[in-house]
């Protein structure tokens, strides 16, 4: 009982929830962003993603954990085009997490949103909730061609079929940085040691990943850009993702 | 004269009695496999005693499964390890698992080793993490030092895991992201 009423307390403290170790927040500058779907390659071939073929890409199944949006503004021969890079927005108000029935998907002490794939049962709701529409569903179990699947990468599961999955910021390369840290015995990651494959991969560089928590990390100071702004703010779900405005001339 | 509910079930005895032999022989078939014919102790290509290795000989773990302090597998030794050694050991030269072992080495194949312990896809496990933070091998793998043939003692199943990690206060430690991704 008095276990109950300790954790209770705990749980109550004002901003227990929103204590995270660290809070792995990226910035994406849309002014610098070519659209070029390099970061959309560079996740596929990170995270093990099906190719589904072109008859199911037609059925809107195909599989991409980062995707390009385009827009088109002001009318012809004045038009403008420009690209917002979509991925899981890693919400601290995730909308998915409540819909969970199997905890699947819940906020860890990183600030992520995860997706345990052997928990998930299929049930799709987690995708219905999300407003920005980056959770993808295996309909099918993709296999690999030989010799493709040698290119697979070990640190990340194959999924198979009624399972859903999105982001998750690179888990694999976050856990190896925090591996080597332990191995310096370094308590913390250092700015700028964890860096997602679409980041890694962008020519522009407009993508910055790091820990908000930390006041001196890049990451934390673009931030603050005047230009900078969620997506779908008025939905509360807190992303965990600036984007930072675009400035026509 | 009375009136009995049997008479009415009288059809349905004897397919009730099969269906309860055949419930009875599945638990009795599940059991008598797990205790005698499950993979816990398979028999290996070659006769390896580790009880000869560490204990007669004290070879320490890592000689052999070199990887285990620095990557997330501990590694079988190669067969040019085991002949590294075996070649210069004239006393049991001659004996027929060496023998053994002198064929895959001439024929230039692997030593088709089965796998005791094996986790799923979906687990990454790290011995590298493991073996850092000072838990000794027998810790998991039970006393290996005296097996002549290796057998699974741990289930390695997700309970058991959770279980250590919530008993040594692992940081973070049941974060499923720890061990799932």
């Amino acid at each position: 009982m008095s276990t109950f009423v300790e954790k209770l307390r705990q749980y109550s403290k004002p901003g227990y929830y929103d204590e995270f170790d660290y809070h792995w927040t990226m910035t994406i500058d849309l002014d610098r962003c070519t659209g070029c779907e390099a970061c959309v390659v560079a996740c596929q071939a990170e995270n093990n993603l099906p190719i589904v073929g072109e008859e199911r890409f037609a059925q809107s199944r195909e599989i991409k954990w980062i995707r390009i949006e385009r827009y088109w503004e002001g009318e012809y021969p004045n038009i403008k085009m420009g690209f917002i890079p979509m991925l899981c927005q890693h919400c601290d108000d995730a909308p998915c997490e409540t819909a969970c029935p199997v905890y699947a998907t819940y906020h860890n002490q990183d600030g992520l949103n995860t997706q345990i794939y052997n928990r998930c049962i299929g049930t799709r709701t987690c995708a219905v909730y999300c407003p920005y529409e980056v959770r993808y569903f295996n309909w099918f179990t993709y296999t690999w061609d030989e010799p493709l699947e040698q290119q697979l990468n070990p640190d990340v599961s194959v999924r198979e079929k009624g399972v859903m999955e999105k982001c998750t910021f690179c888990i694999q390369r976050i856990r190896i940085a925090k591996d080597n840290a332990k191995d310096d015995d370094r308590r913390r990651v250092r700015d700028g040691e964890v860096v997602p494959a679409c980041v890694q991969s962008c020519p522009t560089e407009a993508m910055l990943f790091g820990n908000s928590k930390d006041p001196e990390a890049k990451v934390s100071k673009m931030m603050k850009n005047t230009r900078g702004y969620t997506v779908l703010k008025d939905l509360n779900t807190t992303p965990s993702i600036v984007y930072l405005k675009k400035v026509h001339a | 004269m009375s009136i009995s509910v049997l008479d009415a079930l009288q059809p349905a005895k004897k397919p009730a009695l099969i269906v309860l032999v055949l419930v009875f022989g599945l638990f009795v078939g599940a059991w008598v496999h797990g205790k005698y014919f499950s993979d816990r102790s398979p028999i290996q290509p070659i006769d390896f005693s580790h009880r000869i290795h560490v204990t007669d000989n004290e070879i320490p773990c890592q000689h052999c499964h070199i990887y285990a302090e620095r990557t997330p597998v501990a590694g079988v030794p190669s067969v040019s390890k085991c002949m590294g050694c075996h070649n210069s050991v004239p006393s049991v030269r001659e004996s027929p698992e060496i023998l053994k072992l002198a064929t895959y080495w001439e024929n230039r194949e692997p030593i088709p080793w089965i796998k005791v312990y094996d986790l799923p896809d979906y687990v990454h496990f790290t011995h590298k993490r493991h073996i850092k933070a000072g838990l000794a091998c027998q810790e998991c793998h039970g006393p290996v030092e005296t097996m002549d043939r290796i057998t699974r003692v741990a289930t390695m199943k997700m309970p058991w895991c959770v279980d250590c990690h919530t008993e040594r206060e692992v940081e973070h430690g049941r974060d499923c992201w720890t061990c799932h991704k």
